[in-house]
Order: C-alpha cells, then structure tokens, then sequence
C-alpha cells in the first residue's frame, strides 16, 4: 500500500478546510499555539490525542473536519477566518 | 486562496491501534534545541525540516517560529508536539508504539509550490522509509 493514514489536529479549520485533509479534528474553540490544550493539562491533551487517533479508525469523509467541544479547555477562542474575495 | 481542487490523498487504516505505532509531523516549528534553528529572517520562510529521534526529551525540543505565539509551547511542548502524551498512551496500550523519527517544519511559506511538492513531500518519504510508523499525527501551532 502506498501512503501513511494521517490525522490532522488543526486550531484553524477554515483555512485547514481548504486543503481538504483527508481526517481532521478541531478541537472547538482551542486558540493557536495550543493545538493539545494548554500547558501541564495532561489529561485533557490524551484526550485530544486520543480522539484524534479514534478518527483514524472511524468512516469520516475525506476532507471533512470534525469538532469536538472539550469544556475542560475554559475560555475559548475564535479561529481565524478565511476572507473570501470580493 | 481557493479550496484545492486536488484530489484528498486518503489512506485507509485498517490496523488496531493497540498494536499500531504512532509519529508526530509537527508544522509548529519544533526542533531539537542542537539543531540548527529555523530561519526566521528569511520573508519566503523556511523550507528545511528537522528530525526528531523516538527517545527524545521533551526537555531537548524548542520552537522556532515567528507566526503563532509559541510562549505556552515553550513551558510545555506537548500542546504542540505531543510527544510524551503518546508516551501516556502507549504506556496505557492504547497505541502500540512510538515511531523511530519524528518531523517538525516551519508551517510557514510564501513558496507553497515548493513546499507542496518538495518539502512534503520529502517529509513523507522520511517518514515512510525510515520511521516505521503505521500512522502519523499532523500539528500545527
């Protein structure tokens, strides 16, 4: 087989959405620089891990990005917006 | 930008987890502290990428990256480089292995071509090749 299954964590899915990875997760609300939660928080960041890796295995659509919301995270941040032309 | 237009280069995984060995591709500017630095003077960003050894330290890993506000990566690199969280899961067998190389690049470009059709995929040769690993774990800042 050629290829590698990959999974991608993205913080920013409208501009990760344009190049149609093939499985992806968003962990809802989480800013960038903090794609596994935020410093020391351990468990949430096996949480985030480990759901992405369960994606590997599930029938997602290719090029489709799943949220997950994780309320341990706390205050949540606005991802970056794709500008569309005029 | 527009959305690619390129077919999804999907691959099946048909593996357990429990027995399937995991590496990490980093676009959050991760490196080994030895390593040389990405290069952030460069306007056209970096196109290199740096490997990182499966027995890593968390604690010999940095980042070098002038896109994202890396300072929780910096107390903490796992928030972007997950390394000893994989590390948590194999330990509970969860997965089953930590892949004998990881990447980490600069997830910056203003050469999208190059990067797209040489960086890549000279990333995914590496890892393909030489990591042995079943899957791979994309973060970026």
């Amino acid at each position: 087989m050629k290829g590698i299954p990959t999974i991608l964590i993205t913080v920013s899915p409208e501009v990760s959405a344009q190049m149609r990875p093939p499985r992806a997760l968003y962990p809802k609300g989480f800013k960038i620089g903090n794609s596994l939660g935020r410093p020391g928080m351990r468990d949430l960041q096996k949480n985030v891990l480990s759901d992405a890796l369960e994606l590997l295995r599930k029938n997602t659509r290719p090029g489709e990005i799943i949220t997950i919301e994780y309320l341990e995270y706390g205050e949540q941040y606005e991802p970056p917006h794709v500008k569309t032309p005029r | 930008m527009t959305i690619s237009r390129k077919c999804v280069p999907f691959t099946p995984f048909e593996r357990e987890l429990s027995k399937s060995t995991i590496a990490i591709v980093s676009a959050g500017g991760v490196h080994l502290k030895d390593q040389e630095p990405f290069n952030i003077a460069d306007e056209l960003g970096d196109l290199g990428f740096r490997e990182i050894p499966q027995d890593v330290e968390s604690s010999q890993l940095m980042v070098t990256h002038h896109h994202y506000d890396h300072s929780d990566a910096d107390r903490d690199i796992n928030v972007v480089f997950p390394i000893d969280v994989l590390r948590d899961l194999q330990a509970e067998g969860f997965i089953g292995g930590i892949a004998k190389k990881h990447i980490g690049y600069m997830g910056y470009t203003m050469q999208l071509k190059a990067m797209y059709e040489g960086t890549a995929r000279e990333i995914a040769n590496d890892i393909d090749k030489t990591s042995r690993a079943d899957a791979v774990v994309l973060t970026g800042g």
